[in-house]
């Protein structure tokens, strides 16, 4: 790996972490407050790519299991993997590999505008269902939680999430315009 | 956490305590008895008020952590009554107390230690270089604090200008302006002959 | 310093960032000037290796660039023009150790590295702060001091009294005046250059003058008009 490929996906982990200390967002329609971390996991699915993503995303798990508090909340520690929300951090992985994946094709594909945009959108989108998976199918082995009740209990944060893939979607999408090409991985 | 707890825990290798928590989180599992349950989160307890008081005290600073854990407890109380949800409660609650232990009585430099020692067969395999994982987790603890501040600026722009705080044009200058500096990082990691499998790369800049 | 220029030029996405010139530094003080995007950092930057040139060959006392660049930079340390970027872990003395470790010391070799260039370049109280809490002026010094630990002959600095104010800028200009390394330095701040035995100025691409500080100086002024 050249060190470029390194220090990008160091900064991006480093980004993700700032989402999640700034102040939990409002949008006006929705009644929880939702906070940034997640989106940042999507932006980097996007924006460096199924590899590059996913290793920020790891990067990102290994600083929460050696103990550093960079989850939303001042979170960290292996506390967090025992915890009933565990499988929504481990989801990250694979959310910003498959986001990255897709991304990867639809950047290639699209000539930009509004056909990337909904590419990357549908990207994340998808990133945000492998997310949910991840941490229903821990709240119900894990947790031991019916399926249905933990189904329900995920359900709230569905809209927020949604809302997180648009932004990733715009925000990575004028990332790659303006700046894609000293962005590759090598 | 790099906090001293003054327990004799400190001394015992990262390995042999995460091997412990794995093997204290399969019994906790095997067991749904409220009286087996309720005794091992007694026994837990105690031996951290005298062994290793400092990470209750974190335990406890971790709220937000205990939070979901109550409001999983609430939710399954609702859904399938009292006995089940104190069984979790008990459960997960022990566990994030042991982790926590774990967590206090060992510094990050062991800890990165130990996760690069497990990534050596991923190394023999070719998929990452294991020394790369330690310049990894110094980088992301360099730069969060600038990356903050980058946040920090384009927010006081934003109020200078009079613009709404809109996600978006909040988040797009902070990730180009931090993403820009990628070049000048590598560059200097290069050039100081900090990793040894690296090669130069052909570029120019303007300047 | 011996770096030896052989029929050497760069080009980039189509466009001659540096024109073919051939060229020999032997000096101990060398300064590089010119106005922005004239070639000074790329040509700079061939001297360790971070640059290869399309053409031609650059050997740096001994070692070719491109074949052995691990020689080259071991011996050519590089302070960037923009210092922050370049202190890679949180705290300053983990960040000055980290050059040290192809050397293969023991602990008490590299704290003593360590603290021997912190002293020499007074920064002995900044080891155990962070690298975000730094002034510009202290930032600069660290830097110099995690690329001096590492004991290199030549010492590249760009443009290192860029946004200082003025008593960190003389602080700093005393340091470089006082180093024994080798130096090549890449600056607007003309002042910083009196009394170096040879400076270049770099303009569109080419080096238009070559001679002692004063000199080159002047037909700097004269060119910019």
């Amino acid at each position: 790996m050249h060190s470029k490929s390194l220090v990008l996906i160091a900064l991006f982990t480093a980004i993700i972490v700032v989402l999640g200390l700034i102040p939990p967002i409002m949008v006006a329609f929705i009644p929880v407050p939702i906070h940034a971390q997640s989106l940042g996991v999507l932006m980097a699915g996007i924006v460096l790519g199924a590899r590059g993503g996913a290793l920020s995303a790891l990067l990102l798990i290994v600083l929460v299991a050696i103990g550093l508090p960079v989850l939303s909340g001042g979170r960290g520690g292996l506390a967090v993997f025992l915890s009933p929300t565990a499988g929504y951090l481990v989801g990250y992985l694979p959310t910003a590999w498959a986001t990255g994946w897709l991304s990867e094709r639809v950047a290639l594909k699209a000539g930009g505008g509004w056909k990337t945009f909904a590419g990357l959108l549908a990207a994340a989108v998808v990133g945000v269902i492998v997310t949910h998976v991840f941490g229903v199918a821990w709240l119900i082995t894990y947790v031991g939680l019916s399926p249905r009740d933990a189904l329900v209990g995920d359900l709230i944060f569905v809209p927020g999430d949604l809302i997180k893939a648009g932004i990733a979607a715009y925000v990575g999408q004028f990332v790659l315009q303006n700046f894609g090409s000293r962005l590759r991985m090598q | 956490m790099r906090t001293p707890t003054g327990s004799i825990l400190e001394c015992v290798p990262p390995a042999v305590k995460l091997a412990a928590l794995f093997s204290i989180s399969v019994l906790l599992f095997l067991t749904g008895s409220l009286t087996l349950l309720g005794s091992a989160a007694g026994t837990v307890l105690v031996l951290c008020l005298l062994f290793c008081r400092f990470a209750v005290l974190q335990w406890l600073k971790a709220w937000p952590l205990l939070l979901t854990i109550a409001a999983v407890a609430l939710w399954t109380a609702y859904n399938d009554g009292y006995q089940e949800a104190l069984v979790l409660l008990l459960r997960l609650g022990t566990l994030s107390l042991v982790a926590t232990v774990v967590t206090v009585t060992t510094s990050i430099g062991e800890f990165i230690e130990t996760v690069t020692r497990a990534a050596i067969p991923l190394e023999r395999l070719g998929i990452a270089n294991a020394r790369d994982i330690g310049l990894a987790i110094g980088l992301v603890m360099r730069f969060v604090p600038d990356v903050r501040q980058r946040y920090l600026a384009v927010v006081d722009a934003h109020r200078a200008r009079g613009l709404p705080l809109r996600p978006t044009t909040l988040i797009a200058p902070m990730v180009i302006g931090t993403l820009k500096s990628a070049d000048d990082i590598a560059d200097a990691i290069d050039a100081r002959g900090i990793r040894t499998n690296s090669h130069p790369q052909k570029r120019a800049e303007n300047a | 310093m011996q770096v030896v220029f052989n029929d050497v030029s760069v080009t980039y996405a189509g466009r001659v960032v540096l024109q073919p010139f051939s060229l020999r530094l032997t000096e101990r003080r060398i300064g590089i000037i010119g106005l922005n995007g004239s070639g000074k950092s790329t040509f700079s930057k061939m001297i360790n290796g971070l640059v290869l040139p399309d053409t031609g060959t650059v050997t740096t006392n001994g070692f070719d660039a491109r074949q052995q660049a691990h020689e080259v930079r071991a011996r050519v340390g590089y302070v960037f023009q923009h210092p922050a970027n370049q202190i890679v872990l949180p705290l300053i003395k983990d960040d000055m150790a980290l050059g040290l470790k192809r050397l293969r010391l023991t602990r008490q070799e590299e704290e003593r590295a360590v603290s021997d260039v912190a002293a020499r370049l007074g920064i002995s109280h900044l080891l155990e702060r962070r690298a975000h809490e730094l002034s510009g002026g202290e930032v600069q010094l660290a830097a110099l001091a995690s690329v001096l630990v590492g004991a290199p002959e030549i010492v590249i600095m760009d443009e290192p009294t860029n946004q200082l104010d003025l008593r960190n800028r003389n602080m700093v200009s005393r340091t470089i005046r006082s180093l024994p390394e080798d130096i090549i330095v890449i600056t607007h701040d003309l002042e910083l250059l009196s009394g170096f035995e040879r400076v270049l100025l770099f303009h569109e691409g080419r080096i238009v003058e070559d001679g002692p500080a004063e000199v080159v100086i002047a037909r700097y002024q004269e060119l910019v008009g």
